[in-house]
Parts: C-alpha cells; sequence; structure tokens
C-alpha cells in the first residue's frame, strides 16, 4: 500500500507534482479533487483564495500531523485514508472558486488516477455544457461515466454519511474498498468507457474550435508557468476582463513550450502578458494547424510498449528503482498491474501487537528490504492476512502464493523504457522461467528494429481500430510499416502505416515459408497448420514438422539450400563422430548438426565435435546375397527395423550402409542398416557373383576407401582381394601373368606420375617397374594404377591371381571352368581360356551397368568406354530397349553378369587345358542363346549376350566397347570354350537330391568349405546336406553348393539340359564329355555323351 | 488439372545419329526427353500427343552437336491450390500420410486429417482411423483430398492436402 500512499502525498504535497504526472495540465488535478470534496460537503471547508499556498501549508500540517502514524505505519492503510480525505478537504477549498471557471473543467479528462473517482462524477456535466472541443479530447483517457454516475453518486453520500460519523475505522475500510484492488475500469465500467471513446470520433476539432497556440517559455518552467496562468485566471476571473483562453497545456517532455487553447491571438497574449516566464513568447504565438492539434495531445502510445512479461522499473516509493514485470496492462486506465518484490518492514508489529512498538519514533522510515511475502512472519508480528481466491491479502495488498507483490500502479510511476534486469534481480523473479525466456530475447532487439517484417509480407493488424485488416507490406521504415489493404472498402491505392508492433505476420495454410530466425533457420517448408501463435510447417528438407513462431517465418518460393550446408558439412554426409563411430548428418540447423550415427541413433554434435567427412565413394561391400554392394546402389532392406525399405545407399562404412528412402520420414530418409541386411535390387541371385566372391572384398581393407583404385577399383579390387585369397590358397603361380604384361605399353592413370606412358619392364603381383617414354626413368608402379595402351587393362594383376587360386579348385574338371563368352568377352584377350571367368565378373561391374555409378574414374578408362554413363545425354539409345539407366527400369541396370542367372557350376576356376577338342564342346554347350554373340564378335551392339534377356546397358548400340575388341573370333583356338560358359545359365537350377555336392568358399563356416555332402533335400533355395565326412545334417543355401564331377564308372545324375534328373553311370569321360549310360528299365540302355559339367555323382 | 498445351523443346543430338532415321532419332529423343519432366510452369508432362514442328537443326560449333527445336503438344498435369484429386496412400505415419497423385507427391499432415481420425501405429499395416473403425485409411488407399499448398521446384512439384472438408477422405 505503501506506493499508493507515497502518491497520495505526492499530490498533496504540491500542485507542480501533481503536474508531473502525464500530461494532465494543472487543472486537471485542481478539478479531480475539487469536485469530490464538493458533493462530499466540506466540514472544514475553509476557503482560501490563495489555496495553493495555502493547501501546500495544510498539506505539510498534515503530514505533520500525521506523520506519527505514518512513521509508524508507513504501510498502512490508515493513515493512508486520513490523507485523503485530507487531502479532499484542502481541495475543496481550491475548488469553490475554481468550480465556476469554464477553462479548467475542459481538462480534467487527462486526471490520472489519484483520487479521481468522485471528480469524474462531474464530467457529465461538463460534457452537458458543450464546452467539451478539445481535439485532444479523444486521446486523453476521459473518465467520464455516465452509467457509473448514479452508483458514484450514491456512494458520495455514503461516504459523506461515513464521514460525518467520523469513525475511524470506517472510513479506513471504506477506503480499502475503494481502493483497495480495484482498476479503474471497474470502478467505471468499461463497457460505458468503449463506447464513449468511439463517440469521440467525432470530436476532432474543426474549424469553429478554439485554436492551440505554442508558447515559448522558460526551459524547466513549463509546468509552474501553467500554475501560474491558472492562479491569473482565477485572479481575473471576476474582472471585467477576465482571460479569455481555454485552457492551458505543458506537454510532458516537450521543453520550453506550452500550448494555449484560445480562440484568438489577443486572448493568449492577455492571458501570457506579465508572466515573466513567457516572456520570450509574447511576441510570437505559433497557431498550431487544425490537423496537428490532435497530434500535440497525443499520447504517444508508449503504453503500446509495455507489454505482459515486460520488465519495468519503478520510479518513485519505496519501491523506487526495483525491479518490476508487468502482468495487466490497463492502457485505457494509464496503469498496470505490476508485480514485484514486496518491502515489507517485518520488524514492525502490526494490529494488536502495534502498540508496543508505536513508540519508536526514527523519521522517515528506513527503506526495508525486499523480500518475498513471507506470510509467518507477518502472522508473528501480529498482521492479518486474508485470502482472496489465489492471492494473499495484507494491508489491501496482493500477494500470489509465491510471495510476490501484485498492485496496480499508474503508467508515470513507472519507467518502461531501456531496462535492462540485472541477473541478481532476474534470478529473484526466477519462479517463472518461460515468462523470461520469452521476454528477455526481445528485449536485447528492442534497440534496434524489432520486428522481421520485409516488403511482401501479408500481415494483419493486430490491435486497434483497424483490427484483422489484412494487408500488404509494401514499405519498411524502421519500426514504422506501411501497408496495402487488402479491403474492398478501402482503396487498395491508399496506403495505411502502422507501427509494426500493431501488425503480425499472417499467414495461411499451404504457403510455403522460410524460417528467417530461431533455431531452424534457414529451413523452409509448407505450413501444414497455423494455430494462435504457433505455425506448423512441414520442412522441405528433412520431411518434418517445425513449430515455430510467425514472426520468424516469410514468405518465400525458393526451397531452402542454406540449411544443407554448415561449413563444409552438407546434409547427408558421411562425418567420423570418434574414431570408432561414423554418422551421416540429417539435419543441420543453426549451429548443430543431427546426425544418424551407424548405431542408429540421432545425436546433436557440433561442428567442431565432427572430425572430418568420410569419403566411401569406393566403398564395396557384401549385401545379403554377396552382391557387392556400393555407394549409390539401389537396394532391399530383408531384415532388421527397416526390413521392407528400398532405399539408394549413400554411404558405406565397413559393415554399415547409410540408405536413403524418400519414403521415410524420419531423419531425411535417412537409415542405417547392416549391409547383410540388403539385398541389391534388381541383382537376385548371383552365381557369378559368388563365383567372384571368393575373391571379392571379404574384408574392409579392400573396400576402404584408402584403396588407391579409382573408378575402376571395383574390378581390380576385386582382383587383388583374389589375389589375396589366391596366395593363402598357397600357390603362386605368378610368373606367366607377369610375364604376360611385360613389354606391355602402358599408361599410368593414378598417381604423381598419372598419365604417363611407358613399357612394362617387370611386374610382380602388385607392382610393375614402368619404364617411361618420356624421361629416361624406370619406376615401380601400382599395378592398380596402370592401363594397358592396348585398350584392356594390364590383367595380369588380376589373372595372375586366378591362377593361383585355381589349383584350389584342382580336382574340378575343365567342364567347370568353362567360360562363359559373356563374362569373358574381355579377357580372352589375355588368355583366352583362363581369364573369361573373371574378365566376366568384371562386366559386372565395370562395363555393365553399374559402372557409372562406381565413380568418375571409369568413364575415362579406355576400357569401359563401352558403359552407357546413367546421365549421358546425348547418348540415346532409342533403338534398343530402354535402358535401365535411363528408364530406370531396374534400378541397378543388370549387368549381363548378373543375368546369368546359373547358380550352380560356377567353379571355373579351372584352367581349361587348350587342346580339348573345342568342336564338339561348342556345340554341346550350345544350349542357349549365349554363345551367338560370342561367335560372332561383328555382331554390333552385342558385346554382351545378355542383351537378349534383359535390358542392359552394355547392349548400348554403337556404344564403342571394350567388348569390341572381343577376341573371340571364332578361329581363335581357345574360343570354343567359352561357349561353355553358356551353360552356366542352363545350370540354373542344378540342384538336385541324391547328388553329392561340394561346399564352395564362399560359405561363411570355414570349416565347412571344401566339404563334401549329400543333397538330401531341397525347399526353395535351402538344401539340406548330409555331411559324409562329418556324418551329420546341415542346412545350406544352394549357392554355397557346387556339384562334384563324376568320375568313371560312377553313377551320375543329369543336372542340366533336357534328360536331367535322369540318372546313370558314367562310361567314360573324353576331355569334358562324359559318357552315360541311362539307367533305365528298357533293355536297350541309352547312351548319352554329355559335358561332364552335366553330370554330378550321386550318392552312393 | 489436365491441360493440352503446346510446348517447345531442343533436342540434342550426338552426329552419330545422323543418317536416314535422324527425324524418328529426334522424335523420339523429344518422347523420352519430355515425357515424365516435369516443369513449374506447366506442371508435369504426362505425354506428348503430336509433334507439330522439328525445327532446322543448328550444328554447335566446335562439338558437333546439332539443337533442333521442337514444337509438340503434351497433355500435362499441373496441381492447383484448391484442387480436389484422387490419390493412393503409399505411406502412413505418425506426421501424416504420404500420397502418390499419379507423378505427383501429396503429403497430408496429421493437422489436416480430422480430428476424430487417429494413428493407429499398431495395426499393421499402420492407418489412421476413426474410433469405431468406421473409416481406415491406411496405405494403397484411394483417397481423395484436396491441395492446399504446392511448392514448385524446378525439376518437381509437391503438395499438401488436406482431408478436412466434405466428401474428402476414403
Amino acid at each position: 500500500m505503501s506506493d499508493s500512499e507515497d502518491s497520495t502525498f505526492d499530490s498533496d504535497a504540491g500542485e507542480d507534482k501533481q503536474g508531473s504526472d502525464g500530461e494532465a495540465s494543472t487543472k486537471n488535478d485542481g478539478s479531480d479533487h475539487n469536485e469530490d470534496s464538493d458533493k462530499e460537503g466540506s466540514e472544514k471547508a475553509a476557503d482560501s483564495d490563495d489555496e495553493q499556498e495555502n493547501s501546500r501549508g495544510k498539506n505539510v500540517d498534515d503530514e505533520a500531523e500525521e506523520s506519527d502514524g505514518e512513521e509508524k505505519d508507513g504501510d498502512e492503510e490508515e493513515p493512508d485514508g486520513e490523507d485523503l480525505i485530507d487531502d479532499e478537504d484542502e481541495y475543496d477549498e481550491e475548488e469553490d472558486e475554481e468550480e465556476q471557471t469554464r477553462v479548467r473543467k475542459k481538462k480534467r479528462k487527462g486526471a490520472l488516477g489519484f483520487i479521481i473517482d468522485e471528480a469524474d462524477v462531474d464530467d457529465e456535466d461538463d460534457d452537458d455544457d458543450g464546452e467539451w472541443e478539445d481535439g485532444a479530447e479523444e486521446i486523453i483517457d476521459r473518465k467520464s461515466t455516465y452509467d457509473a454516475s448514479e452508483r458514484e453518486i450514491e456512494s458520495h453520500q455514503r461516504l459523506r454519511h461515513i464521514w460525518e460519523s467520523q469513525r475511524e475505522d470506517e472510513i479506513e475500510q471504506y477506503y480499502r474498498q475503494k481502493f483497495g484492488n480495484v482498476t479503474t475500469a471497474e470502478r467505471y465500467g468499461e463497457g460505458e468507457e468503449m463506447s464513449d471513446e468511439i463517440t469521440q470520433q467525432g470530436r476532432l476539432p474543426g474549424v469553429k474550435d478554439p485554436n492551440l497556440w505554442v508558447v515559448k517559455c522558460r526551459m524547466g518552467e513549463e509546468k509552474t508557468t501553467v500554475i501560474h496562468i491558472l492562479r491569473k485566471m482565477i485572479t481575473y476571473q471576476f474582472t471585467e476582463e477576465p482571460l479569455q483562453i481555454k485552457s492551458v497545456v505543458a506537454k510532458e517532455g516537450l521543453k520550453g513550450y506550452i500550448y494555449i487553447e484560445a480562440f484568438k491571438q489577443t486572448h493568449v497574449k492577455q492571458a501570457i502578458e506579465g508572466i515573466g516566464n513567457l516572456r520570450m513568447g509574447y511576441y510570437k504565438q505559433q497557431m498550431v494547424p487544425i490537423r496537428e492539434m490532435t497530434d500535440v495531445l497525443k499520447v504517444v502510445k508508449e503504453t503500446a510498449s509495455l507489454k505482459p512479461k515486460a520488465w519495468v522499473r519503478l520510479k518513485r516509493g519505496i519501491f523506487k528503482d526495483d525491479l518490476a514485470q508487468v502482468d495487466i496492462v490497463y492502457p485505457s486506465q494509464n496503469e498496470v498491474e505490476l508485480k514485484l518484490i514486496p518491502r515489507i518492514d517485518y520488524t514492525r508489529a502490526r494490529g494488536i501487537m502495534r502498540n508496543s512498538a508505536n513508540q519508536d519514533s526514527k523519521k522517515r522510515k528506513r527503506r526495508p528490504p525486499q523480500k518475498l511475502f513471507d506470510v509467518d512472519a507477518i502472522r508473528a508480528i501480529g498482521g492479518e492476512v486474508t485470502s482472496d481466491g489465489d492471492f494473499l491479502m495484507f494491508e489491501g495488498n496482493r500477494y500470489n502464493r509465491k510471495g510476490f507483490l501484485f498492485k496496480v500502479f499508474a503508467m508515470s510511476a513507472i519507467i518502461a523504457e531501456g531496462i535492462k534486469p540485472t541477473l541478481a534481480e532476474l534470478e529473484k523473479f526466477e519462479d517463472q522461467p518461460e515468462g523470461m525466456q520469452v521476454e528477455l530475447v526481445p528485449e536485447k532487439q528492442e534497440s534496434e528494429v524489432a520486428h522481421t517484417m520485409a516488403p511482401g509480407d501479408v500481415v494483419v493488424v493486430a490491435e486497434g481500430e483497424l483490427q484483422h485488416l489484412q494487408g500488404k507490406v509494401i514499405k519498411v521504415d524502421g519500426n514504422k510499416i506501411t501497408i496495402l489493404p487488402k479491403h474492398e472498402d478501402l482503396k487498395a491505392s491508399d496506403p495505411l502505416e502502422f507501427p509494426y508492433n500493431e501488425l503480425r505476420k499472417y499467414f495461411k495454410m499451404g504457403d510455403h515459408v522460410k524460417v528467417i530466425a530461431g533455431r531452424y533457420e534457414g529451413d523452409t517448408g509448407l505450413i501444414v497448420r497455423v494455430e494462435d501463435n504457433v505455425i506448423v510447417l512441414f520442412s522441405d528438407l528433412t520431411m518434418h514438422e517445425l513449430k515455430v513462431l510467425p514472426k520468424d517465418i516469410q514468405l518465400c518460393a525458393d526451397m531452402a539450400t542454406g540449411v544443407d550446408s554448415l561449413g563444409q558439412y552438407q546434409f547427408g554426409d558421411l562425418v567420423m563422430l570418434d574414431p570408432q563411430t561414423v554418422g551421416v548428418i540429417v539435419r543441420l540447423e543453426k549451429e548443430n548438426f543431427q546426425v544418424l550415427s551407424m548405431h542408429n541413433k540421432v545425436v546433436n554434435v557440433k561442428p567442431q565435435s565432427i572430425t572430418r567427412k568420410k569419403d566411401t565413394r569406393n566403398a564395396v561391400s557384401l549385401d545379403s546375397e554377396n552382391n557387392n554392394v556400393q555407394v549409390r546402389d539401389i537396394v532391399n532392406v530383408i531384415e532388421g527395423p527397416h526390413s521392407g525399405r528400398t532405399g539408394e545407399i549413400k554411404h558405406l562404412y565397413r559393415n554399415f550402409g547409410f540408405l536413403n528412402s524418400r519414403l521415410m520420414t524420419e531423419n531425411g530418409g535417412f537409415f542405417v542398416c547392416r549391409t547383410r541386411h540388403l539385398t541389391l535390387a534388381g541383382g537376385g541371385k548371383q552365381n557369378l557373383t559368388q563365383a567372384v566372391n571368393g575373391f571379392a572384398p571379404m574384408s574392409p581393407r579392400i573396400s576402404s576407401p584408402a584403396h588407391p583404385s579409382g573408378g575402376g577399383g571395383g574390378e581390380r579390387g576385386r582382383g587383388r582381394g583374389g589375389g589375396g585369397v589366391g596366395a593363402g590358397a598357397g600357390r603362386g603361380g605368378l610368373s606367366k601373368r607377369d610375364r604376360e604384361i611385360i613389354g606391355q605399353t602402358v599408361r599410368i592413370i593414378h598417381g604423381p606420375f598419372k598419365g604417363y606412358i611407358g613399357i612394362v619392364k617387370d611386374a610382380t603381383e602388385t607392382t610393375a617397374r614402368i619404364e617411361l617414354h618420356s624421361s629416361c626413368k624406370t619406376i615401380s608402379v601400382d599395378r592398380t594404377r596402370l592401363s594397358s595402351l592396348t585398350g584392356s587393362k594390364p590383367a595380369g594383376g588380376q589373372t595372375s591371381t586366378y591362377a593361383g587360386r585355381t589349383p584350389s579348385y584342382g580336382g574340378q574338371t575343365p567342364i567347370y571352368g568353362s567360360r562363359t563368352p559373356m563374362y569373358g568377352s574381355q579377357t580372352p584377350l589375355h588368355d583366352g581360356s583362363r581369364t573369361p571367368h573373371y574378365g566376366g565378373a568384371t562386366p559386372s561391374h565395370e562395363s555393365g551397368g553399374r559402372t557409372p555409378s562406381g565413380g568418375g574414374m571409369s568413364a575415362w578408362d579406355p576400357s569401359n568406354a563401352n558403359t552407357p554413363s546413367r546421365n549421358n545425354d546425348f547418348e540415346y539409345n532409342y533403338d534398343d530397349s530402354p535402358s535401365p539407366a535411363e528408364f530406370g527400369a531396374t534400378p541397378n541396370p543388370a549387368t549381363p553378369g548378373y543375368h546369368a542367372d546359373s547358380p550352380g557350376p560356377t567353379g571355373p576356376y579351372t584352367p581349361q587345358t587348350p587342346g580339348i577338342s573345342t568342336k564338339i564342346k561348342f556345340y554341346l554347350s550350345f544350349t542357349t542363346f549365349c554363345l551367338l554373340p560370342a561367335q560372332s564378335p561383328g555382331f554390333v551392339g552385342t558385346p554382351s549376350p545378355a542383351t537378349q534377356s534383359s535390358p542392359s546397358p552394355a547392349s548400348f548400340a554403337g556404344s564403342p566397347s571394350p567388348m569390341g575388341y572381343n577376341p573371340m573370333t571364332p578361329g581363335a583356338p581357345f574360343t570354343p570354350q567359352t561357349p561353355g560358359g553358356g551353360m552356366e545359365t542352363s545350370l540354373t537350377d542344378w540342384y538336385t537330391t541324391d547328388i553329392v555336392v561340394k561346399i564352395k568358399p564362399t560359405h561363411e563356416n570355414s570349416k565347412l568349405i571344401y566339404q563334401t555332402g549329400v543333397i538330401k533335400s531341397i525347399s526353395g533355395t535351402m538344401c539340406t546336406l548330409y555331411l559324409i565326412d562329418e556324418e551329420k545334417t546341415i542346412n545350406i543355401t544352394c549357392e554355397h553348393l557346387e556339384p562334384v564331377p563324376p568320375n568313371k564308372g560312377e553313377k551320375a545324375k543329369i543336372i542340366a539340359g533336357d534328360e536331367r534328373e535322369s540318372t546313370g553311370s558314367l562310361m567314360s569321360v573324353d576331355g569334358d564329355e562324359g559318357v552315360l549310360k541311362i539307367d533305365s528299365k528298357e533293355e536297350k540302355a541309352k547312351i548319352l555323351m554329355l559335358p561332364i559339367h552335366f553330370l554330378c555323382k550321386m550318392a552312393d | 488439372m489436365f491441360y493440352h498445351v503446346s510446348l517447345e523443346h531442343d533436342i540434342l543430338l550426338h552426329p552419330r545419329y545422323f543418317g536416314p532415321n535422324l527425324l524418328n532419332t529426334v522424335k523420339q529423343k523429344l518422347f523420352t526427353e519430355v515425357e515424365g519432366t516435369c516443369t513449374g510452369k506447366y506442371g508435369f508432362v504426362i505425354a506428348v500427343t503430336t509433334i507439330d514442328n522439328i525445327g532446322a537443326g543448328l550444328i554447335q560449333p566446335s562439338r558437333g552437336f546439332v539443337v533442333y527445336p521442337v514444337k509438340y503438344k503434351a497433355i500435362v498435369f499441373r496441381p492447383f491450390k484448391g484442387e480436389v484429386l484422387d490419390a493412393v496412400v503409399t505411406q502412413v505415419n505418425k506426421v501424416g500420410l504420404f500420397t502418390e497423385i499419379g507423378p505427383l507427391s501429396c503429403f497430408i499432415s496429421r493437422h489436416s486429417i480430422p480430428a476424430d481420425m487417429e494413428f493407429d501405429p499398431s495395426s499393421n499395416p499402420p492407418c489412421y482411423k476413426t474410433k469405431d473403425e468406421d473409416v481406415v485409411i491406411q496405405e494403397e488407399d484411394e483417397i481423395r483430398l484436396k491441395i492446399v499448398g504446392t511448392r514448385v521446384d524446378a525439376k518437381d512439384i509437391f503438395a499438401i492436402g488436406t482431408l478436412m472438408d466434405d466428401f474428402l477422405g476414403l
């Protein structure tokens, strides 16, 4: 209560202090109080003409009288009440005369809130008397309350009654009730007020109204001068020549000028004549144009900047300089309800205990410290605490449960601008951190432009008369914003200007917007929901929903690109989180990333904590079916949490694949899988790959990006891997290959000597000594970095490894090693019979459709020229069946190799012995299409036999193809062998029961490799295998099996061809032809000649 | 909305195709290059109906490629805000429904699905359904939706839709 008390005193103490309250002119104050006391009928009715002095003196007296109580009970109500009454009395005196002065009636509107209530009652009269013409009227809060008047009058009567009865406590109670906690709005009835305001629209000053004159005044003396004129007015009013001015105004904040309202300039002159402070204004008074008159008295809407939760400081009273938080703003009353930390003197006893403590009479009380309201402490000192709803009432003030004081203050009593709460102060308020968060941030911006509106924004007026009016921002000038209203009744050519805080950005569902501030800055998206204060976006980039504030977004046509990179990192990059963990950036925010780690966790990291990007372009891994998968392959997930999804491999790391699927909404479509849980789309079960598998990069070493091989790395990597295995198998067999490359002219395709051409002088499995053509030097170069100038790679490295490898399959007859032209079309160049298989593998990645995805290198590799790269725009193969690359029929264009869907007999490791009678074999194995291309090298555009079976990029017409080198001229001695490969296609489903098979080294379990067993049953691709050695039965996928060819005299089963499933005994072996006597119940046994790989040994 | 519009396109042809089939090649190439593409202005080009004119080819200096300006008519599909379309649900998750309207993908936010329909992640496949399971929207379902916004990129159009209107939904 102390504050109100203080303010009361202020007002008592002198007119000038009152005048300082807001815009009010002096007369207001007087009149406000006057009228009350009028009604009350003053007993004290002292009537002194020089009321000013008198009242002042009186006030002092009063104060003195009261001082006792006051000092002791500064916070109490009682003295207050008395004070008030005293005030009124004093004002009574003034009033008597003043009441008649028309002038003053005018201004009383501005009265801000002292003891106003009663004064206002009289407004009606004023209004009625027609004097009311000031344009300022509309702006200054009018307290006229027609409605309330009756009630008021009644209350005045009651007051008088009380007063007469002179009962202190009753009076106290009366005032307590009256001023305790009621806002002016409550007191007056808000509705009436509103309507009144509207009617004031018609009250703008016109030509018939008095004019406003600006008069120069001595600086700092504005208010005293006004009072001076007031007195002069009073003095003259009953003389012959009363002052004819209407009002005098000192505008708060306007230094050196006052305004005088009058009809004529002479009236003004008359009024200011002889007033010292106005001497300099005597000769020149400037008239305010009618249009600007309203602006003169316009209350600059500081109040608008006062929003709930804003921080303010108190100007005076015991709370002087204290921080307070705005709780509710009553703009029409110029009042705010503040939340602040009370200063209650707990040392002073109250209530019944009061008397004992009464005696100590220090002069002015010292300021009690800030402390949250403490009920117990109050009770301890005898205070009485009542409760009012959620609040506790003590001495007329409301405290919430947390101990904060809630109290209504006049706007003039607070400082709202430039408040910078200290941290310590904020901590005391921290009970409500949410509120603070909200307000603290804008606080910072306050100094600059505090909004984010830009021309083109659609806005809606948030407050004021034009509320809900939509418009488009056409100009932004600091905090003033000019909009073009969108309303039929307002001409579109008629721009309106608003302060920024009256406008709110307007968005509707479906708008495409960009986030321009906050956490999601830079993101764009479509609005899917508009709530009061929140907008839900559907981000373009991450397919997430984002919640943002309307002020943080802006209409925008383009899509976010900003957020997809931060520093050197981009959306979708593979980064190292720590030496063991990698992750993919799935979201970039303003200052941090969200990274999907390989353990399928999304973590938030700062860019600094990421070590580096990992380049996985060349990584290769194996899928569940042992296909090689690479970055950019499309794969299906067959196991794990993402089972069923399809995605493109974005990164590979060890055995983790980072996949992206547009259909995923989480994590920007990224998810992580083990590569073993993937299958290559369009791949199917690859026997070919299995064959290769032996050499395939089982170890990450090969797939590691550190491996020097570039685009062609797939092939070469594999080759080298094979080499490793071969070596592991304990066989060298290198020399021949190496020798083969010696003497060749090669080009170095990698490294510092890239582009150099030289002759191979010597070669080992991995390196070659190259004598350079250009400089007389011989250098050692990694074999993988060589490219043969004869058009294909110096496949020596690879081939040699096969050679080394072959022996491990030693037992096999050449039949299985039949080279398929489909694979071999390339390789025969080097060594007709041996390499084809591996060569065959090569196209599957290199020359096959997948190559283009492999990497940039291959495009430059002459041996790869046949591959139509995916994005080659001029390679237009309209005359072919749609190539997968172009049309996406198969995500991974199946290469011929893949299509040779021959599961089984891919034991083609055994080098074929030259000298086999090729002709027969040729025709025998000529069972399928496969041979055709092989036979006819001239067959344009079919470097791969697979042309007929599948759309293949390799079948690209006319593209220069290494296949073009197809050495398989029919006359070539070894050629005929290759057709054997055709078999593989025909051998697709060779699995059958009762045959003896061997487990290939592709099987994971090394103990099982090379074991032989008998297939007991088959279901799908799973075989039940009885292991002969271990005498146990296992389940195994067919792909790991290969048939064991029968020996002479043994029982055999035909596993391919027309006679499949027939059984017989092998009578003899002739080359790789077997003569089989078919078992038959008929007498005449049928004898067939079959390629030996059509046969499989049967279990006994 | 579908339109039949006249469009132009430049075909860049490799010299290897110069020959008796040249114009045929140009036509073929036009089909493949144009059909199925999307432009912000016209939307998705569904099919080329007629080729009106193949202009004179201009050899590119120093490259040997030839540019043929081709005028053709095509049926295009351009989605508009407010348009009501039938769509096939492709994905259902907690943020909403992903649907396809031919070549156009359209997202229906959970906020744009009537409040009485709730996401049921436990059902298989996941679906949105009303309490009484009167209406169940799951993958592969055909629903009718209204487009409330489109995002038009250079190469693609993306739409968001709503089911909050009469006669929308299943």
